[in-house]
């Protein structure tokens, strides 16, 4: 079976097309985060959540005003699962205290409807202040690395051309996290540790593709005039394009199945995934290696690239 | 040839490692299956004694599941290391106080070190440590060195201590390590009582014994501190919630002859608002007003008023009123320390002499038992309080010397609490105090939600991926699924191996690597076509295939791999074992996907299984 035959895609001529795309995305995702912000989870801001379950089901509303009733300020909200809601609150020391506070209310206001608190997180500020650094310095570290590995293997600017590829994946997924923030009951989209976890896993993966591509272009690029580029930059796009596809195929399947089976605390990171190497994908091809491209016709100079000893 | 051959021994030792390595899990669940098949507790009570052995080295050696799924409790707690610096110095002066509560607020923002806070706010001052901390003669550095020693000597003390207190309790399994240079993670599972557990953790258990000082002296302490305070009108923290309580703490007051207050409240009399004082000299605050005595107690305006070395402590436990309100005593103890914990050799939770009232007996070591025998011989008649951590048991009236070095703890409310206060009294106090700041506790009926999406999640996750390579690739796709195969079995008997949990984000981590560890398949097998394509035979085509596509399969298992070791490196707890599921799968995907899938070829080009059409 082959999904693409021999294609003949003309990406270099039309990269402008692209480039315009690329800038609407990130701009519309740049504006929400600015006007919208995001919606940080507890991982990041502190505080409480309780998980809690019902036997029967009930409306949001009637748990609601119980829980105002008894003097619980926090949001309520539907959790992803059946019967079950997410309290979330400001950081008590003391978890305990809110289990039984939320508990008693319950049981005294809702007899009829055994409920059970199946999960407390509590996360401090200070544990709050240090996951917010600890993932910058985890996402700028890996940006440095994969810059240097690509650098090493390839040349300064095909690296380059790879990390601005990862940064423009990752910001619009964050703009994507922006917008849609809050808008579905089933996924929140929070940003916690586990966004961080997509976004690490975003980049390490986003330059798979760009590599692949890159890999070719290094193949056939050796010993060519710099006015052949455009026809080899093409050829190359399209001579990977169908593993490029299937490579990013087979991930985005997998990663679909976390988002539909794997329940409530997975989904955020599976929507960040699937829609980062969706976008990682179309940025290989689209972003990459375009701009190296167009650096390369910029400098004027013929590339000298590492590690190409095949005949 | 030779290589072929060292491959094939290499994929037979691996496969055989890894099955090994995920045999107790399969024993463990089999037995387990076995357990639940029995009608009676007998039978399979039966069925354990014979099969003990078996069944606990099988448990011991399975994949371990991670908190989330079998449920239980993740706990970060921060030692307090201000406090342990502030112990550590002398000459405290208010220049002291006003520096260590710059450091504590700047500490409570920040993971840096407690200590280069410390030296950064000295220098600011342009104050020698020296001025606080040990020797004149000592220098800046030497200090830095003995309090940095000092620092990492408490965490590791408060980890051992808490770690006694876990085992003494009773938690299977418990993994206590240590993070930073002030946070000690405690990671339970299957605990099911909560709060008694945080309760066991998180007190200090300092221990101390203290003289009460005559009850005259603190009620004319509790006077100037009202007086005090009607004429400063309550500065404005205190103020606001003032009002509301003032008329609570007014119902609970006994009307009772013997215990008529002393002071009427009125509004003129803030304190007394909240504070009732018997004839007898015994004062009390209501459960209401508990809180806001506390804190003004707090204060360092009212604690200037009370006597020299001396500080008013509420009871940790109320008093029954007459009409069922409960009444927490207040008493004023010297500062001074007669003793301390540190000489309690034995704790054991009791019933009183009435039997019914719960208690802990304590025994000292000979050296506690010399100085209790002088203590309580030089203050018959005088009362002692047995202060735990800053919350008076019971004051006693010392009735005659007590040479065998025995005490007492009562005032308990419950066997229960006795037994977890004989738990600490034996772990040993804590070096400084401890604060929970971050908790995560998961159910066990969620846990078992947990599993069934996960496991759901991979099945689905291979179906889907190896039934697409079959359909995509044809023959070739058998391969490839055949090392997709053992590369999930590689995943999971590393886990089991290195005794690793298995958590939530794990089962991401594998579902992630199902998806990613058949990519290098897919670029080699691309490649294949192409050479075919351009007319080689399959022999050369493989061959090229799998050299040619080996660098960009190295680059970007390479990119993949630093990510999620990055991922490991900055990450906490459960993002943590996703990056280590997501490593371990993408390393071994570079063996199964080129030296597996490369060998079955191998072999079914040698018995002329191979074509063309293969590779679909």
């Amino acid at each position: 079976m082959r999904i693409f035959q021999k294609t003949h895609f003309n990406f270099i001529h039309n990269r402008k097309i692209a480039y315009g795309f690329s800038i609407i995305l990130l701009l519309a995702g740049m504006v929400s985060l600015v006007v919208k912000g995001l919606n940080y989870g507890i991982d990041f801001r502190g505080g409480s959540e309780v998980v809690i379950r019902f036997d029967k089901n009930i409306d949001v509303g009637e748990i609601r005003s119980v829980l105002d009733a008894a003097g619980v300020s926090g949001t309520l909200k539907q959790y992803g699962m059946d019967r079950s809601f997410l309290f979330s609150t400001v950081f008590q020391g003391d978890t305990g205290q809110l289990k039984s506070l939320v508990s008693n209310a319950l049981n005294a206001r809702i007899p009829g409807n055994h409920h059970e608190i199946v999960r407390i997180d509590a996360v401090g500020p200070s544990i709050a202040s240090d996951l917010k650094w600890s993932a910058v310095k985890a996402l700028i570290a890996s940006l440095l690395a994969i810059l240097l590995y690509v650098g090493f293997r390839f040349e300064i600017k095909f690296a380059t051309a790879g990390v601005v590829a990862i940064f423009h994946d990752i910001l619009t997924v964050l703009g994507l996290f922006s917008i849609l923030g809050g808008l579905f009951p089933f996924m929140p989209l929070e940003m916690d540790q586990s966004i961080i976890a997509a976004f690490l896993t975003i980049a390490g993966y986003s330059i798979t593709d760009t590599v692949v591509v890159y890999d070719r272009i290094r193949e056939r690029i050796r010993g060519q005039k710099p006015s052949e580029y455009e026809r080899i930059f093409n050829e190359s796009m399209n001579q990977t394009l169908s593993r490029t596809i299937i490579t990013s195929g087979t991930v985005l399947l997998s990663v679909l199945v976390l988002f539909i089976f794997a329940g409530p605390a997975i989904r955020g990171f599976a929507f960040a995934v699937f829609s980062g190497i969706l976008i990682g994908t179309y940025s290989s091809i689209f972003v990459a290696a375009p701009l190296v491209y167009d650096w390369l016709k910029m400098t004027k100079s013929a590339v000298r690239l590492r590690g190409n000893k095949q005949p | 040839m030779k290589n072929k051959r060292f491959n094939l021994l290499l994929i037979a030792v691996v496969t055989l490692v890894a099955v090994w390595s995920l045999w107790p899990t399969w024993r463990d669940y089999t037995f387990s299956k076995q357990l639940n098949s029995f009608g009676s507790i007998q039978d399979s009570l039966k069925y354990v004694m014979s099969h003990r052995e078996e069944i606990e080295d099988a448990r011991k050696k399975s994949l371990k599941l991670g908190l989330d799924l079998r449920g239980g409790m993740h706990l970060v707690m921060e030692v307090d290391q201000v406090d342990l610096f502030e112990q550590k110095a002398w000459n405290k002066d208010a220049k002291f106080s006003a520096i260590m509560q710059a450091v504590r607020a700047k500490a409570a923002q920040s993971d840096v070190r407690v200590i280069d806070l410390l030296v950064g706010e000295f220098r600011n001052e342009n104050i020698p440590l020296s001025r606080y901390f040990y020797d004149i003669r000592n220098s800046d550095q030497e200090i830095v060195k003995k309090l940095e020693k000092e620092s990492e000597d408490a965490l590791n003390r408060a980890k051992e201590i808490i770690r006694n207190r876990i085992d003494q309790y009773g938690v299977a399994e418990p993994v206590i390590t240590t993070q930073g240079s002030r946070k000690i993670i405690i990671e339970l599972p299957g605990v099911s009582d909560e709060n008694r557990v945080r309760n066991l953790l998180k007190g200090t258990a300092k221990l101390e014994f203290r003289l009460l000082r005559e009850p005259e002296v603190m009620v004319r302490t509790l006077d100037r501190i009202n007086t005090y305070l009607a004429q400063n009108s309550l500065s404005a923290p205190a103020k606001a919630p003032l009002a509301p309580d003032s008329s609570s703490a007014k119902a609970p007051q006994p009307d009772s002859v013997a215990a008529t207050p002393a002071v009427k409240p009125s509004s003129s009399n803030p304190l007394y608002d909240l504070v009732g004082v018997f004839q007898n000299g015994t004062a009390y605050t209501s459960e209401h007003s508990r809180e806001l005595v506390l804190s003004l107690l707090r204060r360092a305006d009212i604690q200037a008023l009370m006597p020299l070395d001396t500080e008013l402590l509420l009871a940790a436990k109320p008093d029954i009123g007459k009409n069922g309100e409960k009444l927490y005593p207040i008493y004023l103890v010297k500062k001074a320390t007669e003793l301390t914990g540190g000489v309690i050799t034995e704790a054991k939770a009791t019933f009183g002499s009435q039997g019914v009232q719960p208690e802990v007996l304590m025994s000292m070591n000979s050296d506690g038992t010399s100085k209790w025998a002088r203590i309580t011989g030089a203050n018959i008649g005088k009362r002692i309080a047995i202060v735990l951590d800053g919350a008076v048991y019971s004051a006693p009236v010392v009735q005659s010397k007590i040479p065998n070095g025995n005490s007492v703890i009562n005032g308990i409310e419950s066997l229960e609490e006795a037994k977890d206060l004989e738990i600490v009294l034996k772990a040993g106090a804590l070096p400084a105090p401890v604060r929970i700041t971050e908790e995560r506790s998961v159910g066990p009926s969620l846990g078992a939600d947990y599993i069934r999406a996960g496991i759901q999640s991979l099945a689905w996750a291979f179906l889907a991926v190896s039934v697409f390579m079959l359909v995509y690739y044809k023959k070739a796709g058998i391969a490839a699924d055949i090392a997709l195969v053992l590369n999930i079995l590689i995943v999971l008997s590393v886990l089991a191996g290195f005794n690793a949990s298995l958590s939530l984000p794990g089962i991401a981590g594998i579902v992630l690597t199902i998806g990613m560890a058949v990519d290098a398949n897919v670029l080699i097998y691309e490649r294949i076509r192409e050479e075919l394509a351009e007319g080689k035979s399959v022999i050369s085509a493989v061959t090229q295939g799998y050299d040619r596509a080996f660098s960009s399969i190295l680059d970007s298992h390479v990119t993949t791999l630093s990510a999620a070791f990055l991922l490991y490196t900055y990450g906490i707890g459960p993002i943590q074992g996703f990056a280590v599921t997501l490593m371990i799968g993408t390393s071994a995907s570079l063996f199964t996907a080129i030296v597996v899938t490369r060998e079955i070829f191998h072999l079914l080009l040698a018995k002329n299984l191979m074509s063309e059409k293969s590779f679909g």
